[in-house]
């Protein structure tokens, strides 16, 4: 008897350690969420005190007197266009790779591998350089070169091991029936690729939508700025008014927020395996 | 543009800004390691065994901070630590504890360790996530014999879960040092190296030393450096954890 009420309670106690935790996971966001309601004098009085009125006075502010609108915008755009073209170039490559075997088949693979293995960092003073000599900062699509250069390497890599297990018997079908390259990959190979093909823009969206360094460097005219960056320009700001800066922050994630908690377990299922294969 | 020589690399070998900033990078590696994955070990054993509700939740909450910027985490933990607004310090005078309250983000002394926190708090969920998919990979009958002979539930997690993800774990700690020795977002947020240059980071460094002193020479040869750096922590890293089930494996 004594043995199970001390069972009960071990249960309870590590029950309540990972309530504890999950709920430190989520408390600065929703802090955060309804202190964004506050005005500045209300935060200062008591800053974890809810609000005493759901005044959208700041985000009314952060729509107006701010860019934010121009700095979503512009996140979107790169990682729409970011994705897309990593997912079919590296569909295209990743095929190939995984189907034919020439001569240089395993250097081109292990040459795109290798991209891997580059910290970014070590990179950040030759690329500045070689863009600024170049003409390339400061345009609609300076971001998206090293977005989907830098996206390439582990997209190649987790395509051709997935394509590589999938039977071959329906592209010769496919062939048979007078399918040609084109129809055969598009038509056939792409839908029995899906899976992977939504693991690898799960991880790129979040990679590209994130990203800062580069966005730091390379873009500095302010139309052009994407949200990571433009929410350290809001810093120099608003160093003061606290509230409103998390109005800023919310409006920010919050696309990203909702879409993680609608397609949660495909997202953490796409982005651990990544992970554990890159 | 004059060529130099290895100048640069003799400067670099003197530049104790840079060592300094190593150092940051290393101890912050350390405490993410032990951190992140310590802590994500043992709530993926508490997740995995059959005493937990509300798993999936439980899942899917821990591993939301991972999906957040970096930035975003920089500025969240940055009004957490704030002194007089903050929730920690806030949380303390509730707890009428005011004495311990501080400036988190201004004592170079702890700087350090008060930044890693909000890394290791961004990831333990994404460690979690890696760690449980191996656990629950694992044949349940063998904690059945073990329970049999008597084995407790830390007896198990250390002699029965850890021998047997070694493999997804070491996957785990190189992912951590890697991310580590990059680290620069999270730091430019809320410290920008700062106070003083006692939080400074290797790629912070390079940073201010390329776009505000404008030495690119220099900031390159530091990223030749930086380079080398984690390639050699990560790889040695490697060898030290894979070598001993090499032979187990093949």
């Amino acid at each position: 008897m004594g043995h199970k009420a001390g069972h009960k309670i071990t249960k309870g106690f590590f029950n309540l350690i990972l309530i504890l935790f999950s709920f430190t996971c989520i408390f600065p966001i929703i802090w955060i969420f309804y202190s964004s309601f506050k005005t500045q004098s209300e935060f200062m009085q008591s800053s974890t005190a809810l609000p005493e009125a759901f005044n959208l006075k700041n985000y009314i502010s952060v729509f107006t007197q701010t860019n934010i609108l121009q700095y979503i915008l512009n996140s979107l755009r790169n990682t729409v266009l970011s994705v897309a073209v990593i997912v079919i170039v590296s569909f295209l490559a990743g095929y190939v790779l995984a189907r034919y075997g020439f001569r240089g088949r395993a250097a081109i693979y292990n040459y795109f591998i290798m991209g891997m293995l580059i910290p970014i960092h070590a990179l950040l003073v030759p690329m500045y350089v070689q863009f600024q000599q170049n003409n390339l900062t400061n345009h609609w699509y300076t971001l998206l070169l090293p977005y989907v250069a830098f996206g390439l390497p582990i997209s190649i890599m987790l395509i051709e091991s997935y394509i590589s297990t999938i039977p071959r018997e329906l592209e010769e079908a496919a062939a048979i029936d007078g399918c040609g390259f084109f129809g055969t990959i598009f038509r056939i190979v792409f839908p029995l690729a899906g899976p992977i093909l939504a693991t690898v823009a799960i991880i790129q969206f979040f990679a590209v939508w994130n990203e800062f360094s580069f966005a730091l460097i390379l873009v500095s005219k302010d139309t052009l700025r994407t949200v990571p960056v433009g929410l350290t320009m809001f810093k120099a700001a608003y160093t003061v008014d606290y509230p409103r800066l998390m109005a800023g922050i919310l409006v920010t994630m919050f696309p990203v927020m909702v879409l993680y908690f609608v397609f949660s377990k495909r997202i953490i299922e796409g982005m651990v395996a990544g992970a554990v294969k890159g | 543009m004059k060529y130099v020589g290895l100048n640069n690399y003799k400067i670099l070998l003197k530049d104790s800004t840079f060592w300094h900033a190593f150092q940051n990078n290393v101890l912050i590696t350390v405490y993410c390691v032990i951190g992140q994955i310590g802590i994500a070990f043992i709530f993926s054993a508490l997740l995995t065994s059959k005493w937990i509700k509300f798993k999936s939740i439980h899942r899917v909450v821990a591993y939301f901070p991972s999906t957040i910027s970096a930035v975003v985490v920089g500025f969240v933990w940055m009004f957490i630590f704030n002194y007089d607004y903050g929730l920690v310090n806030s949380l303390l005078r509730a707890l009428r504890l005011s004495d311990l309250a501080k400036a988190w983000l201004d004592n170079p002394d702890t700087i350090i360790f008060v930044a890693s926190i909000p890394l290791i708090w961004q990831y333990i969920g994404y460690y979690m996530v890696i760690i449980m998919a191996a656990m629950t990979s694992i044949d349940p009958s063998i904690y059945e014999v073990a329970e049999i002979d008597g084995a407790s539930g830390v007896q198990r997690a250390i002699k029965i879960t850890l021998p047997l993800i070694k493999g997804p774990i070491a996957v785990a700690v190189m992912l951590c040092i890697a991310g580590n020795m990059k680290i620069f977002d999270h730091i430019y947020v809320m410290t920008n190296g700062g106070p003083g240059s006692s939080s400074m980071v290797m790629a912070l460094h390079v940073y201010k030393t390329t776009f505000i002193k404008n030495h690119f020479g220099y900031a390159s040869a530091m990223s030749i450096a930086i380079l080398v750096l984690s390639l050699a922590l990560v790889g040695g890293s490697r060898l030290l954890i894979m070598r001993p089930w090499r032979k187990e494996e093949n």
